[in-house]
């Protein structure tokens, strides 16, 4: 297999004027054909085992090490679904009913679930405050869904959930993500939604599941925008 | 026809060279030993024509002016005809070995073999041996160059040159690979010392065929005791003592001769013509001193105490005065004559303090001061201990003759902490072993080490837009540029500003140029990189950036550099 | 990157000139000269393969009071930050190395030989082991300062004529001049060369700055070079790609160094196009 200097070079993570120079110095094993050096992959990879050099040619790399796009709010949503009328008379109450909403999830997994949101919220509540709560497990599951998922849930009463304002919720976005990156990316978008004080009114509502996602599909083009 | 010669050009691209380059060189190290070995016959057969040529004239009083005229001459060679500085070489080869991959000029091929004759043959006190190094490494590299070969294969065969030079003009094929290893290259790798040997082994035997295999300086079979090893503990202190003379004594000359005003040649002639004075005196002085040699380890050698001791000093004289004021050649030989004459002495001295005691003959002690001489001034126990084997044949000696080596290099390398061979090239920091520290950071420039992920910002951004930078960026250093020229301004450091980042009221009122620090240190790309290294020490800072032209081109930092330096490191020091 | 050109200033009127040359390359490229006023008459520069010692014609040492004055004051009417250079390192106490790391270098046709041998058709060895040993493009200046209004290239079809036409390319572009290309047919017809460009993708470059590509007709090569516009840096490779031509330069390159007196940019065999 012929590979070019550039192709080395980035398979040794090294600058090309490094690589040039090796060459000159006689350090690299390589064969000339006219002016240009010719590499061979058995050759190098052998060389780069007895100097302890780290050789990898970016073929080789498994694909999971590439950034993968993140997903947006409104997929994430849609594959949660929206519930509402889910009622609950106290807050783990409520979360339970919300957990048992969640009917893609296998029986276990969501015992876990619950048991996660419950340890969540005894650490600190969840209600970021205008009656608005994200539970969250604290760390992913332990079979986590392959794509981030919200569970919408407009719970009726409201119920007192030690909100930092105090008022009682009245929408529940329970948010699993495979990997924490996730969480962040997709906790800040939903946060940005919720700092405007027009679309909490409107969760205020309880609107119908289509009508969410065009509004937060609204959001997310004004934020991939920025 | 072309096509041939094109092939030929190009040996590594020969399918049977080009799976290892270890035949390759085997078959060149072949060669450049012959040719060395060649090089170096053809100086020593010319010294003892033109000796024996000018041997009728040295009973007239105007020999004195003889070595003053060859050393003129050998210094109008250098100066006018091949443009060389004068000197004996060996420092030139080890810096182009540690700088250049050896590259040397075609014309250090034979410059020096003729300037040396001239000053040798002519009664000059001086040594063939380095100049034959140095033709025999250029001669290495020439070959080297001829063919295309890169820098570790044409360090190996510099190496070789300079083996096959040592073992042929010697007959000594051990201390020639010694040698090269130990003075020349100073890296003990498989991949240098088998070619290095077979130069050696060719080297001598282009010798043998030439000139007979003789051992330079036979000697009779010595009985050597306990109390004679003892005493070898005080002879290494006084070989010790002498290299010690010889190098200052050098050095002083040198310095002196550069005080005077008077073109090079002129110089030269003064410091011949003393040193024709001193060899009316005293002949033993004169010349390479092989004659010498042979009588003082024969064991026959009339003259007392005084005498000899004189013998040793008025040489270290000589040989000061005809190196240090222009002449050409080297120091091995008149080491050599040093020793013997020191050894002498010592056996002189022993002889009258403890008469009673029986002790081994004299030619022992001349060969153990030989070792000892050449160890201390080249630092080199190894090349000591060896050559003396090797030239008088006698295995019987090594332990005290490893006792005096030892000895006397360790006593050398206390008062004198770089041998004669290498302080010129430590004192300006030009030695450069590989492996080492100071090897590593020549070979790496900045160019390689630039990190050009930085986000360049301009001086009338609001500090808002540049937040959005931030955001972007994942270093925490921020060069500014004029929008318009794209001239460096400044930098912006994170940890500067971050009381200002969260305060919302200064996103909108400050600058991104009333934030950037404007007297920061900066780097050029060619500057040297140890320079960098102890302007980064100094003032306790990770990373700077480099400019060039005003331009910003990078950042260059510590990690970066630790990443680089190792992999370096394993490189060079690595099997290949 | 701050590119550079390599000077050594020869404190004479014919060193004046030549700087002035020198100086207007700078100019019209945005690249910086580096200038050297030689303490001793000799210096080493170490190539990829190479050694090579310039031995100065002493004519570079005349006067070394105000060498730095004459050199500064001409820099500094160009508007120039003057860029000395100091050696750093030395072989021997009087040998200096010289870099081999800029960009371009400027030599007049002989730098170790007495001045009033110059004159065309006379290269000094010196200079021709520096071309067939550099990296970088040489500048071969005319006698007296002569600014040019056009790049003129040499394309024989070789793969070190592809190299020179890349560089008259890059000349071009930089300096926005137009470009002319002279081929001596031969046997050879047009199209091939046309393929020749094509195969090494450089015809898209070309397109806006291609003045006109002219093949010449007549059999001697030497009567051709009377259409060489006068006001231009002639561009072209020194070939030496085998054993004989590591020696001499190509007859090509021979014929052009004796007839014309343009200033010459030269491209020699180990000349490596910067990315």
């Amino acid at each position: 297999m012929k590979l070019s200097m550039r192709t080395v070079a980035g398979a040794l993570d090294l600058p090309v004027s490094t690589l040039d120079r090796w060459i000159r110095q006689g350090r690299i094993p390589i064969q000339r054909s006219g002016a240009d050096a010719v590499f061979t992959h058995a050759a190098l990879k052998k060389w780069a085992a007895t100097h302890n050099l780290s050789f990898s040619l970016s073929g080789e790399k498994a694909d999971d090490q590439a950034p993968e796009a993140l997903d947006s709010l409104v997929s994430a949503m849609k594959r949660g679904k929206v519930y509402r009328r889910v009622f609950g008379a106290d807050a783990t109450a409520a979360l339970r009913s919300a957990v048992d909403c969640i009917d893609f999830l296998a029986e276990d997994i969501r015992n876990e679930l619950l048991e996660k949101l419950i340890e969540r919220e005894r650490l600190a509540s969840t209600g970021i405050g205008k009656g608005i709560a994200i539970p969250h497990p604290r760390d992913p599951l332990s079979r986590p869904p392959e794509a981030p998922v919200i569970t919408t849930c407009f719970l009726e009463p409201p119920v007192g959930f030690n909100a930092i304002d105090d008022r009682p919720v009245f929408v529940f976005f329970v948010l699993i993500s495979p990997t924490l990156q996730h969480h962040l990316h997709l906790l800040s978008r939903l946060s940005f939604c919720i700092r405007d004080r027009e679309f909490v009114a409107f969760l205020g509502r309880h609107p119908d599941a289509l009508d969410l996602y065009s509004h937060v599909a609204g959001f997310e083009k004004q934020l991939d925008a920025l | 026809m072309i096509r041939l010669l094109k092939k030929l050009k190009y040996p590594g691209r020969w399918s049977l060279f080009r799976s290892d380059d270890r035949l390759l060189l085997i078959v060149f190290a072949v060669i450049v030993g012959i040719c060395s070995g060649l090089a170096a016959l053809l100086l020593n057969r010319s010294l003892e024509t033109m000796l024996a040529w000018l041997h009728h004239y040295r009973v007239y009083w105007w020999a004195i002016f003889l070595p003053a005229a060859g050393a003129a001459l050998s210094s109008l060679f250098l100066e006018k005809i091949v443009n060389e500085g004068a000197g004996h070489g060996v420092p030139e080869v080890i810096y182009a070995v540690s700088r250049y991959g050896g590259l040397l000029r075609l014309r250090s091929g034979f410059s020096r073999l003729i300037s040396s004759c001239l000053t040798i043959g002519s009664g000059g006190s001086a040594g063939p041996e380095a100049p034959v190094v140095m033709s025999g490494a250029a001669i290495g590299s020439n070959i080297a160059q001829a063919f295309s070969l890169n820098d570790r294969q044409r360090v190996a065969l510099v190496g070789c040159g300079a083996a096959g030079a040592i073992a042929a003009i010697f007959n000594a094929p051990i201390s020639g690979m010694v040698f090269a290893i130990e003075v020349i290259l100073g890296e003990w790798s498989t991949m240098n010392i088998i070619p290095i040997a077979i130069a050696a082994v060719a080297g001598t035997e282009v010798s043998r065929l030439l000139k007979g295999n003789q051992i330079a300086f036979a000697h009779r079979i010595f009985d050597i005791h306990f109390h004679d090893i003892l005493a070898c503990v005080g002879l290494a202190v006084f070989c010790a003592l002498a290299s010690v003379l010889l190098t200052r004594a050098l050095r002083a000359m040198h310095h002196l001769s550069k005080g005077v005003a008077l073109p090079l040649w002129v110089r030269a002639a003064i410091g011949g013509s003393m040193v024709g004075a001193i060899g009316y005196l005293l002949p033993y002085v004169l010349g390479e001193g092989y004659h010498a040699i042979h009588k003082a380890i024969e064991g026959g050698f009339s003259g007392g105490l005084m005498l000899v001791t004189a013998i040793a000093l008025l040489k270290i004289l000589a040989t000061s005065l005809t190196l240090g004021w222009g002449g050409s050649g080297g120091i091995f030989a008149p080491c050599l004559v040093i020793g013997a004459f020191v050894g002498l002495s010592f056996h002189r001295f022993m002889a009258a303090v403890w008469s009673s005691v029986i002790w081994v003959n004299e030619g022992c002690f001349a060969l153990l001061g030989m070792a000892g001489l050449i160890s201390g001034i080249m630092q080199a126990p190894l090349t000591g201990i060896f050559l003396v084997i090797e030239i008088s044949g006698g295995y019987e000696v090594i332990v005290p003759l490893i006792v005096v080596s030892t000895i006397s290099t360790t006593l050398c390398h206390y008062l004198e902490p770089a041998s004669f061979y290498l302080k010129d090239l430590v004192e300006q920091g030009q030695l450069l072993r590989p492996g080492t520290d100071a090897r590593v950071l020549t070979d790496l420039s900045i160019q390689e080490l630039l990190e050009t992920d930085c986000i360049c910002v301009h001086p009338d951004m609001r500090l808002a837009d540049f937040l959005d930078i931030v955001k972007t960026s994942h270093r925490n250093h921020f060069p500014v540029e004029d929008r318009k020229t794209r001239n460096f301004l400044g930098m912006i450091h994170l940890d500067d500003i971050r009381p200002y980042l969260f305060d919302p009221a200064m996103h909108n009122a400050v600058l991104t140029g009333q934030l950037m620090n404007r007297h920061v240190k900066s780097v050029s790309l060619h500057d040297d990189l140890s320079d960098v290294l102890k302007k980064m020490n100094d003032d306790h800072i990770f990373s700077m950036p480099v400019v060039s032209d005003n331009r910003f081109l990078g950042m260059i930092s510590k990690a970066t550099l630790l990443d680089q330096y190792r992999k370096e490191l394993m490189v060079q020091t690595g099997r290949f | 990157m701050a590119q550079r050109l390599f000077h050594i200033f020869r404190n004479t009127p014919l060193g004046r000139e030549t700087l002035l040359q020198s100086i207007y390359f700078c100019q019209q490229m945005g690249v910086l000269p580096t200038v050297y006023i030689p303490e001793a008459t000799k210096f080493l520069m170490y190539f990829e393969n190479d050694v090579v010692q310039v031995d100065l014609d002493p004519s570079y040492l005349n006067d070394p009071e105000t060498a730095l004055t004459h050199a500064e004051h001409l820099l500094k009417a160009a508007k120039m930050k003057p860029e000395l250079f100091t050696p750093k390192n030395f072989t021997a106490s009087t040998l200096p190395d010289i870099p081999t790391n800029f960009e371009f270098m400027c030599c007049p046709r002989s730098i170790s030989d007495l001045s009033s041998k110059i004159g065309l058709g006379y290269i000094g060895p010196r200079v021709r082991r520096i071309i067939q040993a550099a990296r970088f493009p040489v500048l071969i200046t005319s006698p007296v300062y002569k600014p040019w209004q056009r790049i003129a290239v040499f394309f024989g079809g070789s793969a070190n004529a592809v190299n020179a036409l890349r560089l008259g390319i890059r000349v071009a572009t930089l300096t926005n001049l137009r470009l002319d290309i002279f081929t001596q047919a031969g046997k050879n017809d047009p199209s091939k060369y046309r393929a020749i460009v094509r195969d090494a993708g450089l015809e898209k470059s070309l397109e806006n700055i291609l003045e006109g590509w002219t093949f010449f007709e007549k059999k001697r090569f030497e009567d051709n070079l009377y259409d060489v516009p006068h006001d231009a840096l002639v561009v072209l490779g020194a070939y030496g790609h085998g054993i004989i031509r590591d020696i001499m330069f190509g007859s090509m390159m021979e014929k052009i160094q004796s007839t014309i007196s343009n200033n010459l940019l030269i491209a020699g065999p180990k000349y490596t196009v910067i990315a």
